[in-house]
Protein backbone atom coordinates (compact mmCIF):
# COMPACT_ATOMS: atom_id res chain seq x y z
CA UNK A 1 0.00 0.00 0.00
CA UNK A 2 1.56 3.01 -1.16
CA UNK A 3 1.20 6.82 0.89
CA UNK A 4 -1.27 7.67 -1.57
CA UNK A 5 -3.88 4.77 -1.12
CA UNK A 6 -3.31 4.88 2.72
CA UNK A 7 -4.65 8.25 2.91
CA UNK A 8 -7.37 7.66 1.00
CA UNK A 9 -7.98 4.30 3.01
CA UNK A 10 -7.54 6.29 6.35
CA UNK A 11 -10.00 9.40 5.25
CA UNK A 12 -12.70 5.82 4.53
CA UNK A 13 -12.29 5.01 7.63
CA UNK A 14 -12.52 8.90 9.76
CA UNK A 15 -15.45 8.87 7.64
CA UNK A 16 -17.04 5.66 8.33
CA UNK A 17 -16.57 6.16 12.14
CA UNK A 18 -17.76 9.77 11.70
CA UNK A 19 -21.18 8.11 9.93
CA UNK A 20 -21.87 5.76 12.97
CA UNK A 21 -21.37 8.92 15.52
CA UNK A 22 -23.64 11.05 13.30
CA UNK A 23 -26.78 8.16 13.04
CA UNK A 24 -26.42 8.29 17.34
CA UNK A 25 -25.70 12.13 17.60
CA UNK A 26 -28.75 12.97 15.50
CA UNK A 27 -30.95 10.47 16.24
CA UNK A 28 -30.35 10.17 20.31
CA UNK A 29 -27.78 12.71 21.35
CA UNK A 30 -28.70 15.93 20.31
CA UNK A 31 -31.73 15.63 22.30
CA UNK A 32 -29.66 15.43 25.66
CA UNK A 33 -27.35 18.13 25.11
CA UNK A 34 -29.32 20.69 23.15
CA UNK A 35 -33.09 21.52 24.35
CA UNK A 36 -33.65 23.60 21.41
CA UNK A 37 -33.15 20.54 19.09
CA UNK A 38 -36.10 18.72 21.18
CA UNK A 39 -38.87 18.38 18.77
CA UNK A 40 -36.71 20.33 15.48
CA UNK A 41 -35.87 17.22 13.23
CA UNK A 42 -35.44 19.21 9.63
CA UNK A 43 -31.93 20.57 10.59
CA UNK A 44 -30.16 17.67 11.45
CA UNK A 45 -29.32 16.19 8.16
CA UNK A 46 -27.83 19.81 8.02
CA UNK A 47 -25.19 18.73 10.61
CA UNK A 48 -24.47 15.26 9.24
CA UNK A 49 -21.70 16.34 7.28
CA UNK A 50 -20.21 18.74 10.15
CA UNK A 51 -20.30 15.93 12.21
CA UNK A 52 -18.16 13.13 9.62
CA UNK A 53 -15.45 15.45 9.76
CA UNK A 54 -15.28 16.58 13.28
CA UNK A 55 -16.69 13.36 15.42
CA UNK A 56 -13.64 13.69 17.75
CA UNK A 57 -14.91 16.83 19.02
CA UNK A 58 -18.80 16.27 18.84
CA UNK A 59 -18.09 12.85 21.11
CA UNK A 60 -15.68 15.49 23.04
CA UNK A 61 -18.60 17.81 23.84
CA UNK A 62 -21.32 14.97 24.05
CA UNK A 63 -18.98 14.05 27.18
CA UNK A 64 -18.61 16.90 28.57
CA UNK A 65 -22.10 18.40 28.29
CA UNK A 66 -23.40 14.81 29.57
CA UNK A 67 -21.05 15.43 32.20
CA UNK A 68 -22.53 18.71 33.58
CA UNK A 69 -25.72 18.01 32.71
CA UNK A 70 -28.72 18.34 35.69
CA UNK A 71 -26.38 21.00 37.24
CA UNK A 72 -26.62 24.72 37.03
CA UNK A 73 -26.24 27.47 34.65
CA UNK A 74 -23.11 28.75 36.66
CA UNK A 75 -21.50 25.38 37.24
CA UNK A 76 -21.76 24.65 33.84
CA UNK A 77 -20.99 28.05 32.48
CA UNK A 78 -17.23 27.89 31.21
CA UNK A 79 -15.50 31.09 32.30
CA UNK A 80 -13.19 31.17 29.63
CA UNK A 81 -16.29 31.55 27.52
CA UNK A 82 -16.04 35.69 27.65
CA UNK A 83 -12.34 36.20 26.91
CA UNK A 84 -11.38 38.18 23.83
CA UNK A 85 -10.60 35.47 21.62
CA UNK A 86 -9.56 38.05 18.70
CA UNK A 87 -6.07 38.14 20.56
CA UNK A 88 -4.86 35.80 18.80
CA UNK A 89 -5.89 37.44 15.62
CA UNK A 90 -2.96 40.06 16.22
CA UNK A 91 -0.23 36.60 16.39
CA UNK A 92 -2.24 35.08 13.74
CA UNK A 93 -1.78 37.85 11.46
CA UNK A 94 1.61 39.14 12.74
CA UNK A 95 3.14 35.66 10.69
CA UNK A 96 0.35 35.43 7.97
CA UNK A 97 1.39 38.77 6.59
CA UNK A 98 4.96 38.35 6.50
CA UNK A 99 4.74 34.72 5.07
CA UNK A 100 2.00 34.75 2.94
CA UNK A 101 3.58 37.78 0.71
CA UNK A 102 6.70 35.75 0.69
CA UNK A 103 5.48 32.80 -0.77
CA UNK A 104 3.81 34.59 -3.48
CA UNK A 105 6.83 36.81 -3.95
CA UNK A 106 9.17 33.36 -3.75
CA UNK A 107 6.98 31.42 -6.11
CA UNK A 108 7.20 34.41 -8.43
CA UNK A 109 11.02 35.19 -8.65
CA UNK A 110 11.91 31.82 -8.95
CA UNK A 111 9.69 30.99 -11.55
CA UNK A 112 11.36 29.15 -14.39
CA UNK A 113 10.46 31.08 -18.10
CA UNK A 114 7.07 29.36 -19.75
CA UNK A 115 7.89 28.34 -23.57
CA UNK A 116 6.09 30.68 -25.58
CA UNK A 117 3.09 28.62 -26.82
CA UNK A 118 0.93 30.69 -29.00
CA UNK A 119 1.10 28.82 -31.98
CA UNK A 120 -2.20 27.12 -33.70
CA UNK A 121 -3.11 24.13 -31.66
CA UNK A 122 -2.73 21.18 -33.59
CA UNK A 123 -4.87 17.89 -33.23
CA UNK A 124 -3.41 14.34 -33.09
CA UNK A 125 -4.78 11.37 -35.34
CA UNK A 126 -5.64 8.82 -32.89
CA UNK A 127 -2.50 5.95 -32.89
CA UNK A 128 -4.07 3.35 -35.90
CA UNK A 129 -5.25 0.05 -34.48
CA UNK A 130 -2.84 -2.80 -34.40
CA UNK A 131 -3.56 -5.53 -36.57
CA UNK B 1 -30.08 30.02 19.40
CA UNK B 2 -32.55 29.57 22.27
CA UNK B 3 -35.37 29.02 19.96
CA UNK B 4 -35.76 25.93 18.13
CA UNK B 5 -33.71 25.27 15.44
CA UNK B 6 -34.26 25.89 11.72
CA UNK B 7 -32.41 24.75 8.71
CA UNK B 8 -32.00 27.70 7.42
CA UNK B 9 -32.66 31.17 9.44
CA UNK B 10 -33.54 33.23 6.06
CA UNK B 11 -35.03 36.84 6.57
CA UNK B 12 -35.97 38.87 3.69
CA UNK B 13 -32.57 40.93 4.30
CA UNK B 14 -30.68 38.07 4.18
CA UNK B 15 -32.54 36.28 1.22
CA UNK B 16 -31.79 39.40 -0.58
CA UNK B 17 -27.83 39.36 0.58
CA UNK B 18 -27.47 35.82 -0.36
CA UNK B 19 -29.64 36.13 -3.63
CA UNK B 20 -26.99 38.93 -4.68
CA UNK B 21 -24.15 36.79 -3.85
CA UNK B 22 -25.60 34.26 -5.94
CA UNK B 23 -26.04 36.20 -8.77
CA UNK B 24 -22.47 37.67 -8.75
CA UNK B 25 -21.07 33.96 -8.80
CA UNK B 26 -23.19 33.14 -11.64
CA UNK B 27 -22.27 36.37 -13.44
CA UNK B 28 -18.54 35.86 -12.96
CA UNK B 29 -18.37 32.36 -14.17
CA UNK B 30 -20.27 33.30 -17.32
CA UNK B 31 -18.30 36.37 -17.78
CA UNK B 32 -14.97 34.45 -16.94
CA UNK B 33 -16.01 31.61 -19.70
CA UNK B 34 -16.42 34.13 -22.18
CA UNK B 35 -13.40 36.29 -21.96
CA UNK B 36 -10.46 34.12 -20.66
CA UNK B 37 -10.27 32.39 -24.26
CA UNK B 38 -9.36 35.92 -25.62
CA UNK B 39 -6.45 36.15 -22.99
CA UNK B 40 -4.53 33.92 -25.41
CA UNK B 41 -5.57 36.06 -28.56
CA UNK B 42 -8.03 33.76 -29.34
CA UNK B 43 -6.18 31.06 -29.41
CA UNK B 44 -7.68 27.95 -27.38
CA UNK B 45 -4.98 27.12 -24.88
CA UNK B 46 -6.83 25.20 -22.09
CA UNK B 47 -9.55 22.48 -22.66
CA UNK B 48 -12.85 23.30 -21.63
CA UNK B 49 -12.54 21.48 -18.39
CA UNK B 50 -9.91 23.32 -17.84
CA UNK B 51 -10.96 26.79 -18.11
CA UNK B 52 -14.52 26.09 -15.96
CA UNK B 53 -11.79 24.70 -13.10
CA UNK B 54 -9.90 27.48 -13.53
CA UNK B 55 -13.47 29.70 -13.39
CA UNK B 56 -14.49 28.07 -10.42
CA UNK B 57 -10.91 28.18 -8.75
CA UNK B 58 -10.69 32.23 -9.25
CA UNK B 59 -14.12 32.37 -7.84
CA UNK B 60 -13.70 30.76 -4.47
CA UNK B 61 -9.99 32.36 -4.43
CA UNK B 62 -11.95 35.84 -4.83
CA UNK B 63 -14.82 34.71 -2.59
CA UNK B 64 -12.41 34.35 0.63
CA UNK B 65 -10.52 37.55 -0.31
CA UNK B 66 -14.35 39.26 0.16
CA UNK B 67 -14.80 37.21 3.47
CA UNK B 68 -11.43 38.08 4.78
CA UNK B 69 -12.19 41.69 4.01
CA UNK B 70 -15.39 42.11 5.43
CA UNK B 71 -13.74 41.87 9.27
CA UNK B 72 -11.46 44.49 9.35
CA UNK B 73 -13.35 46.87 7.10
CA UNK B 74 -16.47 46.23 9.73
CA UNK B 75 -14.11 47.27 12.55
CA UNK B 76 -13.30 50.38 10.51
CA UNK B 77 -16.26 51.30 9.66
CA UNK B 78 -19.78 50.76 10.62
CA UNK B 79 -21.06 51.03 7.23
CA UNK B 80 -19.95 46.71 6.41
CA UNK B 81 -21.63 45.77 9.06
CA UNK B 82 -24.83 44.68 7.15
CA UNK B 83 -22.08 42.54 4.96
CA UNK B 84 -20.64 40.69 8.59
CA UNK B 85 -24.14 39.61 9.64
CA UNK B 86 -24.58 37.51 6.41
CA UNK B 87 -20.54 36.14 6.42
CA UNK B 88 -21.20 32.77 7.09
CA UNK B 89 -23.85 32.29 3.94
CA UNK B 90 -21.21 33.71 2.09
CA UNK B 91 -18.70 30.76 3.31
CA UNK B 92 -21.12 28.08 2.52
CA UNK B 93 -20.71 29.12 -0.98
CA UNK B 94 -17.24 29.80 -1.44
CA UNK B 95 -16.74 26.41 0.21
CA UNK B 96 -19.65 24.72 -2.31
CA UNK B 97 -17.80 26.98 -5.47
CA UNK B 98 -14.34 25.43 -4.54
CA UNK B 99 -15.81 21.89 -4.45
CA UNK B 100 -17.11 22.79 -7.62
CA UNK B 101 -13.29 23.48 -8.95
CA UNK B 102 -12.24 20.29 -7.19
CA UNK B 103 -15.05 18.05 -8.62
CA UNK B 104 -13.59 19.88 -12.65
CA UNK B 105 -9.92 18.97 -11.47
CA UNK B 106 -10.38 15.48 -10.40
CA UNK B 107 -12.59 14.69 -13.17
CA UNK B 108 -10.25 15.95 -15.83
CA UNK B 109 -6.73 15.71 -15.03
CA UNK B 110 -7.13 12.40 -13.03
CA UNK B 111 -9.96 10.44 -14.78
CA UNK B 112 -8.60 8.74 -17.30
CA UNK B 113 -6.28 6.11 -15.63
CA UNK B 114 -6.99 2.73 -13.73
CA UNK B 115 -5.57 4.48 -10.27
CA UNK B 116 -8.48 5.54 -8.64
CA UNK B 117 -8.85 9.56 -8.92
CA UNK B 118 -8.35 10.31 -5.18
CA UNK B 119 -4.76 7.93 -5.05
CA UNK B 120 -3.84 9.20 -8.35
CA UNK B 121 -4.38 13.51 -6.78
CA UNK B 122 -2.40 12.43 -4.26
CA UNK B 123 0.56 10.21 -5.87
CA UNK B 124 1.09 12.27 -8.95
CA UNK B 125 3.66 14.22 -7.90
CA UNK B 126 5.31 13.45 -4.56
CA UNK B 127 8.35 15.94 -5.07
CA UNK B 128 7.78 17.35 -1.70
CA UNK B 129 11.79 18.33 -1.41
CA UNK B 130 11.72 20.92 -4.00
CA UNK B 131 10.06 24.72 -4.60
CA UNK B 132 9.43 24.24 -7.86
CA UNK B 133 7.00 21.85 -9.35
CA UNK B 134 6.30 21.37 -5.60
CA UNK B 135 3.02 19.27 -5.61
CA UNK B 136 0.96 22.74 -5.33
CA UNK B 137 -2.35 20.30 -5.47
CA UNK B 138 -1.44 19.74 -1.57
CA UNK B 139 -2.20 23.25 -0.73
CA UNK B 140 -5.71 22.82 -2.58
CA UNK B 141 -6.77 20.08 -0.63
CA UNK B 142 -5.81 21.94 3.26
CA UNK B 143 -7.66 25.09 1.51
CA UNK B 144 -11.03 23.04 0.46
CA UNK B 145 -10.66 20.88 3.60
CA UNK B 146 -10.77 23.75 5.74
CA UNK B 147 -13.24 25.40 3.80
CA UNK B 148 -15.12 22.46 4.10
CA UNK B 149 -14.70 22.38 8.23
CA UNK B 150 -15.88 26.18 7.83
CA UNK B 151 -19.30 25.27 6.13
CA UNK B 152 -20.37 22.42 7.71
CA UNK B 153 -19.91 23.70 11.06
CA UNK B 154 -21.82 27.33 10.14
CA UNK B 155 -24.87 26.03 11.57
CA UNK B 156 -25.96 28.33 14.95
CA UNK B 157 -25.94 24.78 16.83
CA UNK B 158 -22.55 24.60 16.29
CA UNK B 159 -21.64 27.98 18.26
CA UNK B 160 -24.49 26.44 20.57
CA UNK B 161 -23.08 22.70 20.99
CA UNK B 162 -19.20 23.94 20.97
CA UNK B 163 -19.41 27.21 22.84
CA UNK B 164 -18.34 30.68 20.91
CA UNK B 165 -14.57 30.20 22.18
CA UNK B 166 -13.96 26.76 20.29
CA UNK B 167 -16.02 27.43 17.34
CA UNK B 168 -14.15 30.64 17.04
CA UNK B 169 -10.55 29.21 17.11
CA UNK B 170 -12.41 26.13 14.53
CA UNK B 171 -13.11 29.48 12.69
CA UNK B 172 -9.72 30.47 12.93
CA UNK B 173 -8.91 27.96 10.25
CA UNK B 174 -10.03 30.57 7.60
CA UNK B 175 -6.57 32.67 7.83
CA UNK B 176 -4.11 29.08 7.27
CA UNK B 177 -6.68 28.36 4.21
CA UNK B 178 -6.08 31.41 2.39
CA UNK B 179 -2.07 31.04 2.70
CA UNK B 180 -2.89 27.24 1.55
CA UNK B 181 -4.72 29.13 -1.05
CA UNK B 182 -2.45 31.72 -2.22
CA UNK B 183 0.19 28.93 -1.93
CA UNK B 184 -1.48 26.62 -4.49
CA UNK B 185 -1.82 29.69 -6.75
CA UNK B 186 1.69 30.39 -6.83
CA UNK B 187 3.13 26.97 -7.17
CA UNK B 188 -0.04 25.72 -9.43
CA UNK B 189 -1.20 28.40 -12.05
CA UNK B 190 1.16 31.06 -11.87
CA UNK B 191 3.81 28.71 -13.07
CA UNK B 192 2.50 28.14 -16.32
CA UNK B 193 0.19 30.96 -16.70
CA UNK B 194 1.91 33.67 -19.58
CA UNK B 195 -0.75 36.44 -18.88
CA UNK B 196 0.17 38.93 -16.19
CA UNK B 197 -3.44 39.27 -14.89
CA UNK B 198 -3.94 36.44 -12.92
CA UNK B 199 -0.42 37.28 -10.76
CA UNK B 200 -1.73 40.90 -10.39
CA UNK B 201 -4.93 39.62 -9.38
CA UNK B 202 -3.57 37.13 -6.93
CA UNK B 203 -1.07 40.04 -5.84
CA UNK B 204 -3.93 42.73 -5.05
CA UNK B 205 -5.81 40.22 -3.22
CA UNK B 206 -2.59 39.29 -1.08
CA UNK B 207 -2.05 43.00 -0.52
CA UNK B 208 -5.38 43.74 0.28
CA UNK B 209 -5.89 41.21 2.58
CA UNK B 210 -2.39 41.13 4.87
CA UNK B 211 -2.77 44.90 5.01
CA UNK B 212 -6.00 45.14 6.50
CA UNK B 213 -5.74 42.35 9.01
CA UNK B 214 -2.42 43.73 10.12
CA UNK B 215 -4.03 47.11 10.67
CA UNK B 216 -6.39 45.46 12.59
CA UNK B 217 -4.54 43.91 14.05
CA UNK B 218 -2.25 47.04 14.82
CA UNK B 219 -5.62 48.28 16.24
CA UNK B 220 -6.71 45.95 18.69
CA UNK B 221 -3.62 45.74 20.21
CA UNK B 222 -3.23 49.48 20.81
CA UNK B 223 -6.65 49.34 22.05
CA UNK B 224 -6.01 46.73 24.45
CA UNK B 225 -3.04 48.65 26.08
CA UNK B 226 -4.37 51.67 26.09
CA UNK B 227 -8.00 50.47 27.65
CA UNK B 228 -6.58 47.92 30.38
CA UNK B 229 -7.84 49.57 33.71
CA UNK B 230 -5.07 50.17 36.45
CA UNK B 231 -5.99 48.79 40.21
CA UNK B 232 -7.66 51.37 42.23
CA UNK B 233 -7.42 50.84 46.19
CA UNK B 234 -9.19 47.97 46.89
CA UNK B 235 -8.48 44.33 45.37
CA UNK B 236 -11.01 43.54 42.87
CA UNK B 237 -11.92 47.08 42.26
CA UNK B 238 -10.77 49.00 38.73
CA UNK B 239 -11.12 52.56 37.54
CA UNK B 240 -13.15 52.38 34.32
CA UNK B 241 -12.69 56.45 33.68
CA UNK B 242 -13.90 59.42 34.79
CA UNK B 243 -17.86 60.75 34.57
CA UNK B 244 -17.12 63.33 31.84
CA UNK B 245 -15.80 60.42 29.71
CA UNK B 246 -19.35 58.64 29.29
CA UNK B 247 -22.26 59.55 26.64
CA UNK B 248 -25.37 58.72 26.97
CA UNK B 249 -25.87 55.49 24.89
CA UNK B 250 -22.97 54.79 24.23
CA UNK B 251 -20.32 52.69 26.54
CA UNK B 252 -16.38 52.46 27.58
CA UNK B 253 -15.11 48.86 27.03
CA UNK B 254 -12.35 48.07 29.50
CA UNK B 255 -10.25 45.26 29.61
CA UNK B 256 -9.53 43.78 32.74
CA UNK B 257 -6.62 41.78 34.58
CA UNK B 258 -9.10 38.89 34.26
CA UNK B 259 -8.92 39.13 30.90
CA UNK B 260 -12.04 40.13 30.49
CA UNK B 261 -13.18 42.66 28.91
CA UNK B 262 -16.67 44.94 30.17
CA UNK B 263 -18.82 47.27 28.94
CA UNK B 264 -19.79 49.95 31.41
CA UNK B 265 -22.83 52.06 29.46
CA UNK B 266 -24.54 54.69 29.94
CA UNK B 267 -28.46 54.75 29.65
CA UNK B 268 -31.14 57.73 30.43
CA UNK B 269 -28.45 59.31 33.17
CA UNK B 270 -27.73 55.60 35.07
CA UNK B 271 -24.03 53.75 34.54
CA UNK B 272 -24.46 49.47 34.09
CA UNK B 273 -22.11 47.56 33.52
CA UNK B 274 -22.31 43.87 31.40
CA UNK B 275 -19.93 41.67 29.65
CA UNK B 276 -18.29 42.72 26.08
CA UNK B 277 -18.81 39.46 24.78
CA UNK B 278 -22.07 38.61 22.88
CA UNK B 279 -23.33 34.78 24.11
CA UNK B 280 -23.70 34.06 20.18
CA UNK B 281 -20.58 34.72 18.48
CA UNK B 282 -18.47 37.26 21.18
CA UNK B 283 -19.58 40.08 19.41
CA UNK B 284 -18.38 43.55 20.92
CA UNK B 285 -21.51 44.03 22.82
CA UNK B 286 -19.88 47.75 24.28
CA UNK B 287 -19.70 48.58 20.65
CA UNK B 288 -23.61 48.56 20.30
CA UNK B 289 -26.68 50.82 20.53
CA UNK B 290 -29.30 50.20 23.10
CA UNK B 291 -32.15 49.60 21.22
CA UNK B 292 -36.27 49.31 22.67
CA UNK B 293 -34.30 49.20 25.93
CA UNK B 294 -32.05 46.26 25.71
CA UNK B 295 -28.20 46.52 24.40
CA UNK B 296 -28.44 45.33 20.84
CA UNK B 297 -25.49 43.36 19.80
CA UNK B 298 -23.90 44.88 16.15
CA UNK B 299 -23.22 41.30 14.90
CA UNK B 300 -25.95 39.72 14.73
CA UNK B 301 -28.98 41.72 16.66
CA UNK B 302 -28.62 39.89 19.88
CA UNK B 303 -30.33 41.53 22.60
CA UNK B 304 -29.49 42.18 26.20
CA UNK B 305 -31.24 44.06 29.27
CA UNK B 306 -28.52 45.77 30.99
CA UNK B 307 -29.84 45.59 34.62
CA UNK B 308 -29.70 41.66 34.31
CA UNK B 309 -28.00 40.33 31.29
CA UNK B 310 -30.01 38.17 30.41
CA UNK B 311 -32.23 38.31 26.86
CA UNK B 312 -35.85 38.90 26.73
CA UNK B 313 -38.21 36.09 26.26
CA UNK B 314 -38.78 33.55 24.85
CA UNK B 315 -34.69 33.84 24.49
CA UNK B 316 -32.32 32.47 27.02
CA UNK B 317 -28.79 33.55 26.62
CA UNK B 318 -26.76 35.78 28.71
CA UNK B 319 -23.72 37.46 29.64
CA UNK B 320 -22.63 38.56 32.93
CA UNK B 321 -23.01 41.19 35.08
CA UNK B 322 -20.85 43.76 37.19
CA UNK B 323 -21.37 45.73 39.80
CA UNK B 324 -20.19 49.15 39.33
CA UNK B 325 -19.70 52.47 41.91
CA UNK B 326 -18.70 56.27 41.67
CA UNK B 327 -15.76 57.38 43.69
CA UNK B 328 -16.11 61.16 43.54
CA UNK B 329 -15.39 61.57 39.81
CA UNK B 330 -14.25 58.07 38.93
CA UNK B 331 -16.18 55.28 38.08
CA UNK B 332 -15.09 51.72 39.41
CA UNK B 333 -16.43 48.48 38.56
CA UNK B 334 -15.89 45.27 40.15
CA UNK B 335 -13.54 42.97 38.44
CA UNK B 336 -15.63 39.87 39.83
CA UNK B 337 -18.10 38.72 37.37
CA UNK B 338 -21.58 38.06 38.71
CA UNK B 339 -23.41 34.85 38.65
CA UNK B 340 -25.50 34.79 35.20
CA UNK B 341 -28.50 36.22 35.61
CA UNK B 342 -27.68 38.28 38.56
CA UNK B 343 -29.74 41.89 38.46
CA UNK B 344 -27.39 44.81 39.47
CA UNK B 345 -29.35 48.29 39.23
CA UNK B 346 -28.30 50.75 37.38
CA UNK B 347 -25.74 53.28 38.99
CA UNK B 348 -27.55 57.25 38.95
CA UNK B 349 -25.14 59.87 37.72
CA UNK B 350 -24.51 62.28 40.36
CA UNK B 351 -26.95 65.17 39.10
CA UNK B 352 -24.51 67.70 38.60
CA UNK B 353 -22.38 65.86 35.92
CA UNK B 354 -26.40 65.38 34.52
CA UNK B 355 -26.48 68.84 34.23
CA UNK B 356 -23.34 69.48 33.17
CA UNK B 357 -23.32 66.77 30.16
CA UNK B 358 -26.52 67.99 28.96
Amino acid sequence: MNGGSMVVWLATLWLYAGGAVAAVFLLFGIDRVDGNARGAYLFRPLLAPGVLLLWPLVLWRWWTLEAVSGTSDDAAYDRGRYQAVRAGHARVWSVLAVLVPAVLIGALLMRQPVPDSKGAAVRLDAPAPKQ
Amino acid sequence: MSVKYSPVQWTQSKLFYDAIALALVVAYVLIYLRVAPTFTGGVPSADGAIVRARAFGTCAFLLLTVILCIGPLARFDRRFLPLLYNRRHLGVITCLVALTHAAYVLNWYFNFSSTPRFEALLTSNTSYGQILGFPFEAFGILALLALLVLAVSSHDFWLSFLTAPVWKLLHYAIYPAYGFLVAHIALGALQSETNATFAVVTGCSVVLVCRLHAAAAIHETRLARTATVSASQEDAWFAVGKLTDFEEGRAQIRLLDTGERVAVFLHEGHLAAIGNACAHQNGPLGEGRILDGCLTCPWHGFQYRLSDGCSPAPFTEKVPTYNLRIDGEVVLVDARMNPLGTKVDPVPLPLVTQGAGA
